[in-house]
């Protein structure tokens, strides 16, 4: 199982973490991954500068709109082994 | 409009519309408190537009002055027909109106000249009250009296409401039994009396189809029980007063509310229970919220109150907005009704801490912002009668 938890204070908010949750979701329900992945949101992570703050299992990413597929490939995909 | 006595109050809300094609409205009402009484007087002057608002303002004016300077009513009514300009094409002076006095929410007195008659609803069914007909300058006058119970709801209104639908929607308008019936409907939801206001005001508007032919004012007074609340926004300036700050917070009887991301986090780590954000984003502008065991509602800071603040203009003003957040689950409506239609006292306690992360040039969520907002609403929600202690840390 691999968390993934978003940050949808404000600061994150206004950088697009609604786009980058929603992608999320998107994936998650495409790949069939419901089983093996967990989305969670949480609150100010204190890292507002480089939001949309993400981490995997513990691991801070820095995530954006536009980079979610790629993250959700390199990051997510290669722990679920 | 609230005001306090025991563990009652009259939530006294009122809103308008005007005779299409008009930029003033011909009815007027007037609100004075004083001491542990309100005066409420709702006027419409004869005919529509400058002059109409001219002697309805007039007429409002000068009974709730007198009236709550103390003068006897006889004299006050007499005052109004000496004073009145006459109009030139009627020849007439000619403002109807209704005067309501609330003696410390316990008793009412209502007179009535020529306006259609009152609605009192209690307990979920109209009542109607004994008159006694006095006869003041040659003009008929009707009086009514009466003890004030939980949940009594009053609705005052202009003849523009009767006559919405006429030859329209209803041939002759919609009677009272119709009006009593359509705010049947809303009498146990807990709205506010100025949403009542604006709900019976907007099927008026349906029923003239959008064009209504006269001016159109409903005024409701809803005695209901006084329901506490506490809100809380920011952190404390100083780190060292958060016990200080929670403690004070979570004392206060009533629900809680929690805004802000690191604020929440404090919160709950001062009840020892974890923070479970939804990601449900009911409306995409808004973040979504959060669930704390102990705090009945958890959301984001900046942007929720903003949106907040938004609403609460628009409920000042004519609360045409209403229908925006009286149903939706995002963190904005969810507050919204609860501070608005809910709560009676508000207790706003606010962190002055400065959020580092939010300073930036390039974030529209600044610390002066933030304070703008905190002030802005609370300005709103003292407009709205609400009575507010705002404490800052």
């Amino acid at each position: 199982m691999v968390n993934i938890t978003i940050c949808i204070g404000s600061s994150c908010h206004l950088k697009g973490s609604r786009k980058v949750v929603e992608r999320l979701q998107a994936l998650v329900a495409e790949n069939n991954l419901k089983d093996d992945i967990s989305l969670s949101g949480t609150f100010c992570m204190g890292k507002c500068e480089t939001g949309v703050s993400v981490t995997v299992d513990g691991n801070y990413y820095s995530v954006s709109p536009e980079t979610v597929d790629e993250f959700f490939k390199n990051t997510v995909l290669c722990r679920l082994k | 409009m609230m005001k306090n006595n025991n563990d009652l109050c009259a939530d006294i809300g009122y809103a308008s519309v005007n005779h299409e094609g008009e930029q003033l409205c011909g009815d007027h009402v007037e609100i004075v408190e004083k001491d542990d009484e309100v005066i409420i007087v709702l006027a419409d002057g004869l005919g529509s537009g400058v002059k109409a608002s001219i002697l309805s303002t007039l007429t409002a004016k000068i009974i709730s002055t007198m009236l709550s300077e103390g003068m006897a009513l006889e004299d006050t009514v007499e005052t109004v027909m000496a004073t009145l300009p006459i109009c030139s094409v009627r020849k007439v002076a000619y403002s109807t109106f209704t005067v309501v006095r609330i003696i410390a929410n316990r008793r009412a007195e209502i007179i009535q000249y020529d306006n259609p008659a009152f609605i009192l609803m209690r307990g979920g069914k109209s009542t109607e009250l004994p008159a006694t007909h006095l006869t003041m300058s040659g003009k008929d006058i009707y009086r009514f009296e009466t003890s004030l119970y939980e949940n009594d709801l009053f609705v005052f209104f202009s003849d523009g409401v009767e006559h919405a639908g006429i030859g329209n929607l209803y041939n002759f308008g919609w009677k009272r039994e119709n009006i009593v019936d359509f705010m049947k409907t809303f009498y146990d939801v807990g709205f506010s009396a100025k949403t009542l206001s604006a709900i019976l005001l907007d099927e008026c508007f349906r029923l003239y189809d959008g064009k209504p032919a006269d001016d159109v004012t409903v005024c409701t007074v809803r005695i209901r029980k006084r329901v506490p609340m506490s809100i809380l926004i920011g952190p404390p300036s100083d780190p060292a007063d958060c016990d200080k700050m929670m403690s004070l917070f979570f004392s206060k009887e009533g629900k809680h509310i929690v805004c802000g991301g690191t604020t929440s986090t404090i919160a709950a780590k001062f009840l020892g229970k974890p923070i479970k954000p939804c990601l449900l984003y009911v409306d995409p502008d808004i973040p979504p919220t959060a669930e704390i065991e102990g705090i009945d509602l958890v959301t984001e800071g900046v942007i929720t109150i903003s949106r907040v603040l938004d609403y609460a203009k628009a409920y000042i003003e004519d609360n045409h907005t209403y229908t925006d957040w009286n149903t939706k689950q995002d963190g904005a409506s969810q507050i919204a009704r609860l501070l608005f239609d809910e709560a009676t006292d508000i207790n706003f306690f606010v962190g002055r801490a400065v959020n580092p992360a939010h300073q930036n040039p390039a974030l529209p969520i600044n610390f002066n912002i933030k304070m703008r907002l905190v002030d802005e609403l609370a300005d709103c929600l003292t407009k709205m009668g609400k009575k507010l202690k705002v404490l800052y840390f």
